[in-house]
């Protein structure tokens, strides 16, 4: 899955490393076996293997097995990412970003981006250096950053900013508001609990392709029915 | 309803283009996240001359595949390819800012294409691991050198990817959008209705996914400030906003505390 692309990121090193060029071919398929793991905390494993690669090739860890430190890493640091990244960071930011865009803030693009790419490109670089120093301990890692514990909370944060974008449909743009002529709160609560019967309808299965299908079917028969005008 | 002229044909050359480059956000380079729709979908619309398509169409196809992630083989929806599809089919089959039936139409054109889009890229990656395996076992006097040629290919194989969908897509979403204005007058209001209704159906998925109850305490809070904060107070949506994600930071903090 991504063993040409970590080859191609260690190969630099491996060249600088070794000048026997049957030793740096053989270092260099090493590193094109199979490697799967969240993008972003890959260069975790790439500093962590680096640091092996050097130890070994100055003698000080002759015995070092780069393949069982990536396979011992790959797996956890896969969860750990696709849970903080995007599970937990993307859906937060691209929620306050929708909620500022359906209130007519132009730049609410611009707002996820730099919000997103604060967290990614700085833990990127970060985890590099820290993969490094640490010599590949996730544990340490793990405690440093505790990137699981922040995850549920931006999980909780996203579920009370898609409430609040719910609770706000007053100063929504007008595309988005509801065809209706009630109060503001009363319509803000007919919204609630449609979005909360749509929630049960979702846990009974179904993929979004389903949902828009049925839902497209559903205003067709309303629009026939005469319900809508 | 424009006809197929040069400008057309060039729009839609431009799109597939663009298209194309922003699509290599997503897996070949850099996943900065210019690729989402939330992005995608209004720099579209700008670049058109019609944002506000780009704006709702990010919006809600933001919410609907904000958590449909590329965890192990899964191969996600391409939403880059549905967000700049609809916006483009959007604005192109419209004369001036494109009405929002055919906003909702363009989106419905879009469940169409999200099965491609998944063949497509299954393909790809199908592809990419036969060229691993090829670069590992190959023998040849510059190992390093035949790894960067099989690396670097990914970029040009992404593109056209996108390119070649871009340009199958937005002719046939456009000849689909010419027959849209000729239909009846009801399938046009269930359209309007569609787009309403769209929103919540985003908002229903992620709550799903990130909650197990069906009636959750964070969501109604986020409700009840928000209500408060915007119809008793008429605070500026910037700071309900702020006041939600403020408060649900609070309610973390404590429910972390009680356990």
């Amino acid at each position: 899955m991504q063993s040409i692309g970590f080859a191609y990121a260690i190969e630099p090193v491996l060249r600088r490393l070794y000048t026997d060029p049957a030793e740096y071919e053989s270092r260099l398929r090493l590193h094109m076996e199979y490697f799967n793991t969240q993008p972003y905390l890959a260069s975790y494993i790439l500093g962590a293997v680096i640091r092996m690669e050097e130890d070994r090739a100055m003698g000080r860890n002759a015995e070092g097995d780069v393949s069982a430190l990536k396979a011992a890493l790959m797996a956890p640091l896969g969860a750990l990412g696709d849970s903080f990244f995007w599970g937990a960071l993307k859906p937060l930011a691209a929620v306050v970003a929708v909620a500022l865009l359906m209130t007519g803030y132009w730049w609410a693009p611009l707002v996820f981006l730099v919000f997103y790419n604060v967290w990614h490109i700085g833990l990127r670089a970060g985890m590099l250096f820290w993969g490094y120093q640490s010599g590949g301990d996730a544990v340490a890692l793990m405690t440093r950053h505790s990137l699981m514990k922040t995850a549920k909370r931006f999980k909780l944060i996203t579920l009370t900013v898609l409430g609040g974008i719910l609770g706000m449909v007053p100063v929504w743009r007008l595309e988005f508001q509801p065809m209706v002529a009630w109060s503001l709160l009363l319509t803000a609560l007919f919204w609630l609990a449609i979005t909360t019967a749509l929630v049960a309808v979702v846990r009974r299965g179904g993929s979004p392709i389903q949902l828009m299908l049925g839902l497209a079917a559903f205003c067709l028969a309303l629009a026939y029915a005469g319900v809508i005008e | 309803m424009p006809v197929l002229d040069t400008h057309l044909v060039l729009a839609v050359v431009g799109i597939a283009l663009l298209g194309g480059l922003i699509g290599l956000d997503r897996t070949a380079a850099g996943q900065f996240m210019v690729s989402e729709p939330i992005v995608a979908g209004p720099l579209t619309g700008w670049l058109l001359g019609d944002p506000i398509a780009g704006i709702i169409i990010g919006v809600i196809l933001e919410l609907v595949w904000v958590l449909d992630m590329p965890i192990g083989a899964f191969v996600p929806a391409d939403a880059t390819i549905s967000a700049v599809s609809a916006t483009a089919i959007a604005a192109l089959g419209s004369t001036g800012s494109a009405p929002l039936p055919v906003i909702g139409f363009s989106i419905l054109l879009t469940a169409a294409m999200v099965p491609a889009t998944m063949w497509a890229d299954g393909l790809i990656r199908h592809w990419n691991s036969r060229l691993a395996d090829a670069v590992a076992t190959g023998a040849g006097p510059d190992t390093g050198r035949a790894l960067a040629r099989a690396h670097l290919s990914g970029l040009p194989v992404f593109f056209l990817k996108s390119f070649v969908l871009y340009l199958v897509f937005l002719p046939l979403g456009l000849a689909a959008v010419a027959v849209f204005y000729h239909l009846p007058e009801h399938v046009h209001r269930a359209m309007s209705l569609f787009v309403k209704f769209l929103p919540l159906v985003g908002v229903a998925l992620v709550v799903h996914k990130l909650s197990m109850k069906t009636v959750d305490l964070f969501l109604l809070s986020g409700f009840v400030i928000a209500a408060m904060a915007g119809l008793v107070f008429h605070a500026p949506a910037l700071i309900i906003v702020l006041l939600s994600a403020a408060g649900g930071w609070a309610g973390a903090l404590y429910r972390e505390r009680r356990s």
